[in-house]
């Protein structure tokens, strides 16, 4: 192990790993890591952390709101994303079937000078549980929220209903934006195939 | 990468470096080995960072410390001393050579590969998947989207903030926030098990 006084932080680190530093200073942080192991071995578990997150993401296996961009990038990558698109104050008959990667809802809402966005996700099969998604980012531009469900876990789901609640939040209180329904078929059948 | 020499003097790596060139060729096997354990990641992570391949980056390791040791066994590494700067130099050039498509290793990685064994070298801990997912999870929804774009094809913080209509600077405290909070969940995990 090589002993070195002036650490890099975890900042710097992080924009080095993910091309946020200047070509200065990727070449400062090459030279650095050319000596000294303690910072090489905090960029080794940067990366693994990150493999860890693609990793589990693509397993279906956490939720995260997104773009459109990025699900047409992991089509292009060859992942089985399975999309659903519901109309403002709209629903859906959905279904997921196993071969699928990803299940992606796209909620079409007027964002246009929403400033804060929250949701509420209730499902027919829990009534008594309420999900919000506090500050889902999103890009007003796009007429509409994405949601990238958890989907190892619909896979497990039975036949229900979903709601979702798109609310703006603003200093003075909450306005509803839209509600979406979505009918959920547990075992994948027709509904699978007729949205392919 | 004169700073780079000046702050390896008598550091271990240019102390095996002397070994070698001192030695006559190809008998200072232990100073080669040393050598190897010492410098082989460190090439490896330039590779990783710059190639984005984790087999590229392993070929990259692997030719860079053929090529190093054969010049300091051959004498053609003047000043071992500088065999910091000398491991740089290669990795950067061997870069620059596999972004334009040439091919010209194999030579030496048959010659070295009986020296150049991967076996010991430091590799990250493999995490926890499910207590990964359960960190992740746990992160408010702009944190974990940001991470999740951020880490699924290792994106800038201006191509992410584009998608999610935030700032570059936006992105990078979000990611930071998310960072931090996800290695502490991780790490708490661990330590627990």
């Amino acid at each position: 192990m090589n002993a070195v006084s002036d650490h890099l932080s975890i900042d710097v680190l992080l924009d080095y790993w993910l091309h946020d530093s200047d070509p200065a200073t990727t070449d400062a942080v090459d030279e650095h890591l050319m000596r000294c192991d303690a910072c090489g071995e905090l960029l080794d578990g940067l990366i693994a952390l990150g493999e860890g997150v693609r990793g589990v993401f693509t397993a279906g296996a956490v939720p995260a709101m997104a773009s459109d961009a990025f699900v047409q990038h992991l089509k292009g990558q060859g992942l089985r994303v399975r999309e659903y698109r519901v109309p403002h104050n709209g629903s859906v008959n959905c279904a997921v079937a196993p071969e699928d990667d990803l299940l992606v809802a796209h909620l079409e809402a007027p964002l246009q000078g929403v400033e804060r966005l929250d949701a509420l996700a209730q499902l027919s099969i829990a009534p008594d549980v309420q999900h919000r998604l506090q500050d889902i980012p999103f890009d007003p531009q796009a007429g509409e929220a994405l949601y990238i469900l958890k989907t190892a876990e619909m896979k497990q789901l039975p036949d229900h209903t979903a709601q979702f609640t798109l609310l703006a939040v603003h200093p003075g209180g909450t306005k509803e934006l839209g509600r979406y329904t979505f009918h959920h078929q547990g075992v994948a059948g027709t509904a699978v195939d007729r949205a392919r | 990468m004169q700073a780079l020499d000046a702050a390896a003097t008598d550091s271990p790596e240019v102390q095996a470096a002397r070994r070698i060139a001192g030695a006559a060729p190809g008998e200072a096997r232990e100073a080669e080995a040393e050598l190897y354990r010492l410098l082989a990641p460190r090439a490896r992570r330039y590779g990783l960072r710059h190639l984005r391949d984790a087999h590229a980056a392993a070929d990259l390791m692997q030719q860079v410390m053929g090529l190093t040791i054969e010049r300091l066994r051959s004498g053609r590494l003047r000043e071992p001393e500088r065999v910091l700067s000398f491991v740089l130099g290669a990795c950067r050039l061997t870069v620059m050579d596999q972004r334009r498509g040439e091919r010209r290793r194999e030579d030496l990685l048959q010659r070295y590969a009986d020296l150049l064994s991967p076996a010991d070298l430091h590799v990250a801990p493999r995490l926890d998947r499910q207590r990964l997912a359960d960190c992740l999870e746990r992160l408010p929804e702009r944190e974990r989207s940001v991470l999740v774009m951020s880490f699924y094809d290792d994106q800038p913080s201006e191509e992410v903030g584009r998608q999610l209509g935030l700032s570059a600077g936006n992105v990078r405290v979000i990611r930071h926030r998310g960072v931090d909070k996800l290695r502490r969940c991780v790490d708490a995990g661990r330590r627990a098990a």
